[in-house]
């Protein structure tokens, strides 16, 4: 240690002075000497003489002497890079295909990761995003709801684990009195939520806790993407009023550009409390969610035991019907990864056995270069080089060639990245940030490094294990390559085929997956419809029956429309998701336990939408002109829910839906239809339980109307826009699309991993050919003379074809039997990402087990037909 | 190679022997490096022949150490040449290298030429 701390010293400050210091102290050495030589008698001249024959090779000792002070690794090192360098050069076809290997490895690994990086690992954009949690409450049945305004309130005050709270509800308004009305999306927000999220104005002010009260005059602040589409970018906006649903809005501050939050896209920020302020109910839910700021030190179970504590508290003093709801907290960070977690996760898996592969392809070729060198090395070893200098020079070797492959794969990554971002689906959240950044690119140096030195471990262990004589006599055919270098290569090719078929196993399931989920029963026609997805502003349609004419009318016109056969009203039209879910209970049934109180979706549809969606109706009728606002209020399920309560679909009819369950107020619908299933959250989700309101007793301004075409749905888009517009051009359209594009969506997702998966299975499949095909190849070669000879006396081609066929036959069996073991132990991993078809699934693994045979024997085949068609005496005589 | 000692020949010095020598040397008095190896040669009737191509890197490794310091000095004579001194360090290294030579030397005595 001492020694080191001098060097270091010494390799700042002094190595000049020492290099002079030396050569003075030497040189009066010398003269001690001759001085004592003049003594005895000697002259001048002849006694230097005598001193410098007796001290020696001056130069030498005073190299000798500074190099005590040197760090000669260093200086080595540079010498084997060097070295490494010529290598390359030396041979370039060889190198070409570990670089190349090694930059697929890496690239493909360095695309992903920076991908996982960004959307999983990436600290969020907020000041302490680590400590940020995402609250709401929760029952038995269902965590995560939104949070009363009251309960907010309490937790708010009397916590003791957040440094801050923040309240927000998602809002569309519509902007009107500039040009067109156009549907804006709102987040109304507590004044503490720019505080929590670090926003900061680029004009005018953000809300203060005066905005933030109920009766305060109105404001809002702008998004600066709003402030420049929607507002034309002038800065004097700020002080002036824009007009959303009809309430005047002073504009009091434009938000910074880059502030984002959630995925959701958003033009304005309302103050929440000014409106929500006045409720007073407990269970009084208008779907608010929180965020908070942990303190410090303060984990997340104790602060929802803390808000828990609070919740309990409040159903002693101050009752309802919600005593049962409980505080729900989770990190933000995790809210932001929501469930593409696995599917990245598998993906990072997947190109990480992709990376393994070719690690493996780059060992067996450095090995048989590093036999091919057996020669050059026992010269080394000869003329004395140690083992541990010659393993220095081999893995600093390796080293380069990987790092010149992660600086290549990085190029390819960078591509990568762009195509991975393109296709991406754009509910990813964060997706699009990915970039190489230093964090990406520290991996990649990492990963380039391991593979380096990974890969360069077996020739380094081998280079150890020289026979001197052996391999130093001239073309000895058997140097280096004994059992123990085969051996390792058949182990490499056990591990290719073993991995190949996990990854073949993989992203089969998940193309069975997209097909299964592209032929699903989607329960209805998804062709030749058009849905035209509108919002009424609430100013203009206050009244139901407003709604209720303003749908009606649009539907007559659209009906007179040649070649539109239905049109059909919709809340949530099929592959539209999640539009709310709601308590019920069965009045005929016996009344749940408080905790069992079971969850349904619920959806609106008008008369015709059964008829003009082409959804099969089980039992009972479709909603008619009989069941009018005022009369018996009915309701349709569908086939999901009337299976989950009774035996046959039938009996569900003439039975009473209790909404809210039996312990909440609540209506009571009469069950009178059951319709078909359909891909409601998407093609590749399970049917959940929903129940249909008819809109004729329960209109809702946000409607879409879907048309039955005769025909390519798009021909008709222009009409449809006309007839909006005709109607009342202060309605906006939010969407006009296909029934085929609402469904499509939904498979983006699936459509990317499995895509990505697929891509990587092929890759492995390519490296793994080339990787058997190698090391194959290679066993022939060392055997060269060994076949000549039997040929020489007398074997037929097919017992050389059956002994080398043996050989190959024997490592594949044992890879696609490991193989099959690993992907049969990970399926479990997969299981979230299957649709249609078991995980274990025995087929896909025939399959799978099939394809990665065929394969073997295709990179097989060449050096199978080399070994039986050797030239025996040709092959003889050369040697 | 003959296996018989050539007593002509002059010893060699065993790995780490030179540096606890040196050490030795400079027991009594600073000296420079020319003395040093004149002191060596003579206290082993010249059986050590100290190769200034080993001295100097000794003395080297020793400076790190920081069991020696040097200094340039005038010699009795007149004369300018590095002296080298024992660090306290230094002192306490060659009592422990000390002890655990002569035990060495006495335990190969003991080995190679056992007194019946």
């Amino acid at each position: 240690m001492r020694e080191w701390w001098s060097k270091i010293r010494q390799a700042l400050h002094l190595r000049r002075g020492l290099d002079g210091d030396l050569s003075d102290e030497m040189q009066a050495h010398l003269d001690l000497m001759t001085a004592e030589n003049i003594e005895r008698g000697m002259a001048a001249d002849v006694a230097r003489a005598a001193a410098r024959r007796a001290f020696g090779n001056l130069t030498r000792t005073q190299e000798n002497a500074r190099e005590a002070w040197q760090f000669p690794r260093l200086e080595t090192i540079l010498q084997d890079i060097r070295y490494g360098l010529r290598g390359i050069r030396r041979s370039p076809s060889f190198s070409a295909v570990v670089i190349l290997t090694l930059a697929l490895g890496i690239g493909a690994n360095t695309a992903i990761f920076s991908v996982v990086y960004s959307v999983l690992l990436r600290p969020l954009p907020y000041p302490h995003g680590e400590r940020l949690v995402w609250l709401g409450e929760s029952t038995a049945k269902a965590s995560g709801i939104s949070i009363t305004w009251i309960n907010f309130e309490y937790w708010r005050h009397d916590n003791d684990s957040f440094e801050n709270m923040a309240a927000f509800a998602a809002e569309d308004l519509t902007l009107t009195g500039r040009g067109d009305a156009v549907l804006t999306r709102e987040w109304l927000v507590t004044s503490s939520f720019f505080q929590l999220t670090g926003a900061r104005p680029a004009l005018g002010r953000l809300f203060t806790d005066h905005d933030d009260t109920p009766g305060a005059a109105p404001t809002v602040v702008a998004t600066a993407d709003c402030w420049q589409r929607k507002l034309g970018g002038d800065p004097n906006v700020v002080g002036e009023s824009v007009v959303l649903d009809g309430t005047s809005y002073q504009i009091i501050g434009i938000l910074n550009p880059r502030f984002q939050f959630l995925t959701r896209p958003v033009d304005f920020f309302l103050p929440l409390g000014r409106t929500a302020g006045g409720s007073h109910k407990r269970s009084d839910h208008e779907n608010i969610r929180a965020v908070g700021l942990l303190k410090p030190g303060v984990t997340l179970t104790q602060a929802q035991t803390n808000l828990d504590a609070i919740m309990q508290r409040l159903t002693l003093s101050d009752p309802g019907p919600e005593d049962d709801h409980r505080a729900f907290a989770i990190y933000f960070t995790e809210v932001m990864a929501g469930d593409v977690r696995t599917t990245l996760l598998v993906l990072m898996g997947a190109v990480g056995l992709v990376l393994i592969i070719a690690c493996a392809n780059v060992a067996s070729l450095l090995l048989v270069r590093s036999t091919g060198r057996a020669r050059e090395i026992a010269i080394r070893v000869a003329i004395g080089a140690g083992r541990a200098r010659l393993a220095r020079q081999l893995l600093t070797e390796n080293i380069v060639i990987a790092a010149i492959g992660g600086m290549l794969g990085l190029l390819l990554a960078a591509w990568c990245l762009r195509a991975l971002i393109l296709i991406g689906p754009r509910d990813i959240p964060r997706l699009t940030e990915a970039t190489l950044d230093v964090p990406v690119l520290l991996f990649a140096a990492v990963i380039s490094v391991a593979v380096g030195l990974l890969a360069g471990l077996a020739p380094v262990l081998n280079a150890g294990r020289v026979d001197l004589t052996a391999a130093l006599k001239e073309g000895s055919p058997t140097a280096g390559t004994g059992w123990r270098g085969q051996a390792f290569r058949s182990a490499l090719v056990i591990a290719e085929i073993a991995i190949t078929l996990m990854l073949a196993f993989a992203s089969g399931l998940l193309v069975r997956s997209l097909i299964a989920a592209q032929h699903a029963d989607t329960g209805f026609d998804p062709q030749n419809l058009l849905a035209i997805e509108l919002q009424l502003p609430e100013s203009r349609y206050r009244s139901d029956d407003s709604v209720r004419e303003y749908y009606g009318q649009l539907s007559r016109n659209l009906r007179a429309e040649p070649g539109i056969q239905d049109v059909g009203l919709v809340n949530c039209p099929p592959g539209g998701g999640d539009c709310g879910d709601y308590w019920y209970s069965i009045l005929e049934k016996p009344t749940p336990t408080r905790d069992d109180v079971p969850l349904s979706l619920f959806d609106t549809a008008d008369a015709s939408y059964f008829r003009a969606a082409r959804m099969r109706l089980i039992a009972g009728r479709n909603f008619n002109e009989s069941d009018r606002a005022g009369g018996s209020r009915v309701a349709v399920i569908n086939e999901r829910l009337a299976r989950q309560e009774w035996s046959e679909p039938r009996l569900a009819l003439g039975q009473h839906l209790k909404l809210g369950g039996p312990y909440m107020e609540g209506p009571a619908l009469e069950i009178v239809g059951v319709v078909a299933n359909v891909s409601q959250m998407g093609l590749d989700a399970e049917a959940m339980p929903t129940f249909y309101y008819a809109f004729s007793q329960r209109p809702s301004s946000a409607m879409v109307v879907t048309l039955r075409t005769n025909g390519d749905p798009a021909q008709w888009m222009n009409a449809a826009r006309r007839q909006v517009s005709a109607l009342d051009r202060n309605v906006p359209i939010q969407s006009l699309r296909t029934g085929e594009d609402w469904l499509g969506a939904t498979l983006q997702r699936r459509r990317f991993a499995t895509l990505l998966l697929g891509l990587f299975g092929g890759l492995a499949m390519l490296l793994a050919a080339v990787g058997i095909y190698g090391v194959l190849n290679y066993w022939v070669s060392a055997r060269q003379r060994e076949i000549a000879i039997r040929l020489a006396v007398g074997a037929q081609r097919s017992t050389i074809l059956r002994w080398a066929g043996l050989h190959a036959t024997r490592l594949a069996v044992l890879g696609i039997v490991l193989g099959a073991i690993g992907a049969w132990s990970a399926a479990r991993w997969l299981e979230s990402l299957v649709f249609g078809v078991t995980a274990r699934n025995p087929l896909m693994m025939l399959l799978a087990g099939a394809a990665v045979i065929a394969i073997a024997a295709l990179a097989a085949s060449l050096p199978l037909w080399r070994a039986t068609h050797t030239d025996a005496v040709r092959n003889l005589h050369e040697a | 190679m003959s296996t018989v000692d050539d007593p002509r020949k002059a010893l060699e010095f065993l790995q780490g022997t030179l540096e606890v020598l040196i050490l030795r040397s400079l027991q009594g008095t600073p000296n420079h490096a020319y003395g040093i190896s004149q002191f060596l040669e003579q206290q082993s009737e010249y059986e050590f022949l100290v190769d200034n191509g080993s001295l100097y890197p000794a003395l080297q490794r020793l400076l790190q150490r920081r069991w020696i310091s040097s200094q340039w000095k005038k010699s009795p004579n007149g004369r300018r040449a590095k002296y080298y001194r024992l660090t306290p360090l230094g002192r306490t290294q060659l009592v422990a290298a000390k002890s655990k030579w002569m035990r060495f030397v006495e335990a190969m005595a003991r080995v190679l030429a056992p007194q019946r």
